[in-house]
């Protein structure tokens, strides 16, 4: 009997791997194929799909998956997180994970997310700040799949992911060709890098870097595998060039802000950690393509402006708003309620940041006209004034030193003799020691 | 010659005033013209609808109007003169005619004899006239301007040899009488241009289909699967053929057995459902019986803001996906394929396809069409491609005429028919089709969806593929679409295929991809 039972399973077996069904994506393929032709065409034209990379290598989910459902027979999430991606891109994912970029969900506590939600309003938090900046991305189990409208869609670079990962690929490698050519181009960087507040694609686009890679754009050979500066491609570099990938002397990183040595960004500039060594980097793809004379004078330039905007305009008016906020003279409680506080924010956070990226990227007009020409119109007669309106005796005494400074002073002189001290260079010696970079 | 003599003295008799008089020459020239159209149709010398229209409807009108006046002409001649019956028979007719005889007199034989002629009269010109009525030839010229664009869809249809009225009318004197009855409003609308252009869709007074259509067809004749290969060109030089080959499971599967195409019209099954306005076009809810005869509601979650009151509740029948079974007007893209498959446009000619598609929807200016058809297809070779006009000039002249054939058929700038005007529900290509039902977005209570998935309806030996049978070949690794490949093949033959043979070759990770050379043997740290 025995024998008998047990020959009857070894002719069964057969069936048993007959009947093997494993989900394939096909069935996912042949579907959306038709009903949404635009995506199955992207993935066809990818990498993914020339090494069979299919749907559910992705989108796949794991039993407990939190925004995991099942859809015509096989566990999914439409949500696909950089962790997900690291599974075959690990480096990739190493690298994101610890970069500036990853934290950029985590606004929530600063001053834009503060203005957004207080005299904006959460619908323009979320289609405005965190289509950038990524959000949390909230669960909805009675949606069909799982993802609650007002965090999908949302490809923001720092957005902060149920499986615990932050960040998402196709904020740069749009779904789902995931192209390099796009990740390398600047327009990539430019759905976020752009603006009154930090208008790097402006810049890039107003530079010699830009103008030379508009112009080339057939010699840029964005869609090779290999994308060595110099030695792929030499007509212009674009944002991914300096900032991310590879030249004859440095790896290619996705840990963005490791060739960066100045903090732009806050009121007042600092140098960044490590500065040394990541302007080092930053020199080394510079090298590509220039000498180092031409490298060094570049840095030279931009240390001048940058410390020009922060001893000149934005360490003075940092220190009247604090006096002017410890000294309670603000009419209004709340942040942002009072006239002086937006003129102060956009002195740093607008044009304050213009001249200094300006500068950063060889953008001649943000570093003057949208900069420092701003900053300075702004200071002596929009903020000093508004500062000046509350006829405190100290804060009157704190503008009155700020402008008895030299590099101040010249309001208070006739014009010929200004000009004068220009053509001797007189004048310029005040300025002799901001070419330096600052120490720590 | 005395029975004539006898006529013409009692037709005189009848002429008692301009009524009576009025009344005498209508009946009798609306008879003789009657009978001289019968005698020319018959013998096929006029067959035109319209002559149709007034042998069969006018002349009799006119004949029984006539009848009528005669006594209304002598009921006044009698209220007029004060006189008796008696009286003005004796006084209109001769003695003689009026002499009682045990038959009665020779006035009362002549009434009944002419009243029997008048019977057999109208009974055939009333058979006739219906007779005439159901022929396709009078419903499809008829009224011309508006019928047009059917009959011509009509002629070149499955159905070409099927009656309109069989469809349309149905059986039974019920029928007939709605018919007629409906069939009096469309003339008042054609003859005072109350319609709307183009004829709205779907057709609301139709009989019901299964009454009509199930005369032939009936769900227990569909079983099996059919194949149905569809081919598109690419707009490349060659008019690369690329196809698709459907498995249509059209059976009516049995009891509540589901995936087969008439499973909705088989056995006791129903499927009713409530659309969000009169057009059809999306669904408020749709609704299965359950084998315990309650109904399971699958509603739409993404229902349109509907017609109110909303439409009445309709089962599911026929024309619901049949909805162009007869007057099947063809899409441009479908229209140039089928040319180009079928070789009335040769494929050695560049670019044939495309240009045959630039050719078919171009906008041109009404009635201009076939002539532009002809100057945009032949104008492109010539100033493209002017070997092909000197060479292949037969070629261009078959391919226009096809053209100009699909372009008449399909396009009737009169009634504002231009391509795609109405939608065919048959599949989801050319409009919403199964797609208004089976939807994700129709959703029982649970929210679980109806399946929408392709292979419910479909087996696929081809999709967009290089060869017509595709997936019945083993699955290859190279070809990005592997995998749908090894699924259709799963599906169609049965899981026959263990494992996933498409992912065989595949690197597991960046560094093994990397170190496979290549394009990738400098490195992932310098790309």
């Amino acid at each position: 009997m025995r024998r008998c039972v047990a020959a009857s399973l070894l002719l069964l077996a057969p069936l048993v791997v007959v009947g093997d069904q494993t989900p394939v994506a096909g069935r996912c393929m042949t579907c959306h194929k038709d009903k949404t032709p635009g995506l199955y065409r992207q993935w066809y034209l990818s990498e993914h799909a020339k090494h069979e990379v299919t749907c559910l290598d992705c989108h796949g989910a794991q039993k407990g998956d939190r925004d995991g459902f099942r859809h015509e027979g096989a566990l999914v999430a439409t949500l696909v997180t950089p962790k997900d991606c690291g599974k075959c891109h690990a480096n990739q994912f190493k690298e994101v994970d610890r970069s500036y970029h990853a934290t950029a969900g985590q606004i929530l506590e600063s001053a834009d997310a503060y203005l957004a939600h207080a005299p904006g309003g959460e619908p323009v938090a979320i289609p405005g700040c965190e289509s950038c900046h990524g959000g949390k991305v909230r669960l909805d189990p009675k949606a069909p799949n799982r993802l609650d409208h007002k965090s999908w869609p949302n490809s923001g670079i720092g957005r902060i992911n149920p499986d615990g990962s932050k960040g998402s690929c196709t904020a740069c490698h749009s779904r789902h060709q995931f192209s390099l050519g796009q990740a390398r181009r600047p327009e990539a960087c430019g759905k976020c890098h752009l603006g009154p507040d930090h208008p790097q694609k402006e810049v890039y686009e107003e530079s010699k870097h830009g103008n030379a890679f508009f112009t080339h754009v057939p010699q840029m050979n964005l869609d090779a595998d290999r994308w060595v500066a110099g030695v792929d491609y030499a007509a212009a570099p674009t944002c991914a060039t300096c900032h991310m990938s590879a030249s004859p002397q440095q790896k290619v990183t996705h840990d963005v802000g490791q060739r960066i040595s100045w903090t732009l960004r806050p009121p007042v500039s600092k140098m960044k950690p490590d500065w040394q060594r990541k302007r080092q980097s930053m020199k080394g793809v510079c090298a590509a393509c220039h000498g180092g004379r031409f490298v060094d004078g570049h840095y030279y330039q931009m240390d001048g402006l940058v410390q020009l905007y922060n001893r000149k305009f934005a360490e003075p008016a940092g220190k009247i708003m604090a006096m002017v906020r410890q000294r309670g003279l603000l009419k209004n409680k709340a942040e942002f309620s009072n006239k002086i506080e937006w003129i102060y924010w956009e002195l740093w956070h607008h044009e304050g940041r213009r001249a200094r990226h300006g500068a950063a990227m060889m953008g001649p007009d943000y570093t003057w006209w949208h900069g420092i020409y701003e900053v300075a119109q702004h200071f002596y007669f929009k903020f000093l004034p508004a500062a000046r309106h509350h006829s405190d005796p100290e804060v009157n005494k704190l503008i009155d030193q700020v402008l008895a400074d030299p590099m101040h002073a010249w309001m208070q002189r006739p014009t010929d003799e200004i000009k004068r001290d220009v053509r001797s260079g007189k004048l310029q010696q005040l300025y002799k020691d901001f070419y330096k970079p600052l120490a720590r | 010659m005395a029975p004539l003599r006898t006529l013409r003295r009692f037709w005189r008799g009848l002429c008692t005033n301009w009524l009576g008089t009025t009344g005498v020459v209508l009946t009798t020239t609306a008879f003789i013209l009657f009978l001289l159209a019968e005698l020319l149709r018959m013998a096929g010398i006029v067959t035109n609808a319209y002559v149709g229209l007034i042998t069969y409807l006018a002349l009799p009108l006119l004949f029984v109007l006539g009848l009528l006046f005669v006594p209304l002409g002598w009921w006044l001649h009698r209220r007029r003169t004060g006189k008796s019956t008696r009286e003005l028979l004796s006084e209109r007719f001769e003695a003689e005619l009026v002499a009682s005889s045990p038959a009665g007199s020779r006035v009362v034989r002549t009434i009944i004899t002419l009243t029997l002629v008048n019977v057999v009269f109208l009974g055939f010109g009333g058979a006739r006239m219906l007779g005439f009525m159901d022929q396709p030839h009078f419903c499809g010229t008829a009224c011309h301007s508006v019928m047009n664009p059917e009959w011509v869809t009509y002629q070149s249809s499955p159905h070409a040899r099927v009656r309109c009225v069989d469809c349309h009318v149905g059986q039974g004197a019920r029928a007939a009488f709605d018919a007629k009855l409906n069939g009096a409003w469309q003339m008042i609308s054609v003859t005072f241009d109350l319609h709307e252009r183009p004829i709205p869709t779907p057709v609301h007074n139709l009989r019901p289909a299964r009454e009509t259509c199930e005369r032939c067809h009936w769900p227990q004749a569909f079983y099996g699967d059919r194949i149905r290969r569809i081919v598109r060109h690419a707009a490349d030089e060659a008019s690369t053929p690329r196809y698709t080959t459907l498995s249509l499971k059209v059976g009516s599967g049995s009891g509540r057995r589901r995936g087969e195409i008439h499973w909705h019209v088989a056995g006791h099954n129903q499927v009713r459902y409530q659309a969000t306005d009169r057009s059809r076009m999306a669904m408020r809810w749709v609704e299965v019986r359950q084998p315990d005869g309650s109904y399971r509601r699958y509603s739409n979650r993404r229902a349109p803001p509907g017609a109110a009151p909303p439409p009445d509740v309709r089962v599911l029948d026929c024309v619901d996906c049949h909805n162009r079974a007869t007057h099947i007007y063809e899409d441009p893209e479908d229209a140039a394929d089928r040319l180009v498959a079928i070789g009335a446009i040769d494929r050695g000619l560049p670019f044939a396809r495309r240009q045959a598609l630039a050719a078919l929807t171009g906008s041109y200016r009404a009635g201009t069409g076939p002539r532009a058809v002809d100057l945009d297809f032949r104008g492109h070779y010539r100033r493209h491609h002017p070997d092909a006009i000197t060479k292949r000039g037969r070629q261009i002249d078959r391919a226009v005429r096809s053209l100009q054939d699909v372009y008449r058929r399909n396009i009737h700038s009169g009634m504002n028919i231009t391509w795609n005007a109405y939608p065919d529900h048959i599949g989801h290509r050319r409009g919403p089709g199964c797609r208004r039902c089976h939807s994700p977005d129709m959703v029982d209570g649970t929210g679980r969806p109806v399946s929408s998935e392709c292979t419910l309806c479909h087996s696929m030996l081809a999709y967009d593929s290089a060869a017509p049978f595709q997936f019945l070949q083993p699955p290859d690794p190279a070809d990005r679409e592997c995998e749908m490949g090894l699924f259709l093949r799963r599906e169609f033959l049965g899981a026959s295929i263990p494992g996933n043979p498409c992912k065989a070759t595949r690197p597991k990770n960046e560094q093994e991809w990397s170190s496979r050379g290549g394009e990738a043997k400098v490195g992932s740290e310098h790309r």
